[in-house]
């Protein structure tokens, strides 16, 4: 049995500047989503009515499920990081979902975790200051008492790592677990398997990135 | 004993974290499952406390298998 998997980055040369592989695959795969929006945006977007059906209904839920999901949880700020945490999951959804195709997922390689990780940490710790301003955000680290000031810091510091390797781990344990099934039985089961392994766990990643960038958020705004 | 037979050793060990996360998980779950049948009327508050919960147990899960894989993949090619 030969189970072959990349968990370091795989180089990719671009006019002697090394880019990685993954940064090659994003870019096609957010070329094909930003076209299917365009199209959406330009050809549905017209035909939309009073009275929702089809693609406009699935659509209107999505969208406003998010932004009562984020008001329940920011409040106010929900206006601007509601379509940011959208953004995010589509990121993430369509990033995995290319494993379905034969491609290796963008997000099993570390450096786009770790780039996601800190776009969260940037957008939780600005949300903050926009809020409550640089020396509330600072208060609002002291809150149970003032001694929990380095404790509190240290957890918020290490949440980027912990979001990244959390996004990383979940899908190259996916990857993992296929190769071996399809190594050992080439024909039925991966299918089968890769229903449960690789959907439900890019489902479910999905779903962890949108609330944990929605409930560090409340934390830090309050 | 060979360095490959105590990698493969490591590995195994590694992984028995995941009882510790399962069984706070059933805790978890099952207390849950009490206080909704107690209150039903306050689900989404305890349904939400319960999956905030759950992600934070099995990322502790998930660090032992990548540490895991780490230990077969990268160190067992080495030797």
């Amino acid at each position: 049995m030969n189970v072959e998997v990349n968990i370091k980055p795989v180089p990719f040369e671009i006019f002697g500047v090394d880019v990685g592989q993954s940064v090659v695959i994003a870019w096609g795969v957010l070329a094909v989503v930003i076209v299917l929006l365009a199209l959406t945006n330009v050809y549905i977007r017209k035909r939309f009515s009073e009275k929702p059906k089809g693609l406009q209904m699935v659509l209107e839920m999505i969208i406003g499920g998010l932004e009562n999901w984020a008001k329940g949880y920011v409040g106010e700020s929900a206006s601007f990081l509601a379509p940011m945490t959208l953004t995010l999951m589509v990121y993430v959804f369509s990033e995995s979902i290319i494993e379905l195709f034969g491609l290796p997922a963008v997000t099993g390689d570390i450096n786009c975790a770790l780039a996601l990780g800190l776009t969260c940490f940037i957008t939780v710790n600005v949300t903050g200051i926009k809020a409550r301003g640089l020396g509330g955000r600072l208060a609002g680290l002291c809150h149970p008492k003032a001694f929990m000031l380095p404790i509190r810091l240290l957890t918020d510091l290490i949440t980027p790592f912990s979001m990244a390797i959390r996004l990383f781990s979940n899908i190259l344990v996916g990857t993992v677990i296929m190769e071996i099934i399809y190594n050992l039985v080439p024909i039925l089961l991966p299918a089968a398997f890769s229903s449960f392994f690789t959907v439900f766990e890019i489902g479910i990643q999905v779903f962890v990135i949108g609330l944990l960038s929605l409930v560090y958020t409340s934390e830090a705004v309050e | 004993m060979s360095p490959l037979g105590l990698i493969a050793l490591g590995a195994g060990i590694a992984v028995l974290c995941g009882a510790g996360a399962a069984i706070g998980m059933g805790i978890a779950t099952g207390r849950a499952s009490e206080a909704i049948a107690r209150q039903p009327e306050a689900f989404g508050k305890i349904n939400s406390s319960l999956l905030f919960g759950l992600i934070l147990m099995e990322t502790c899960a998930i660090y032992a298998l990548l540490v895991s894989i780490l230990l077969i993949f990268v160190l067992g090619a080495k030797v």
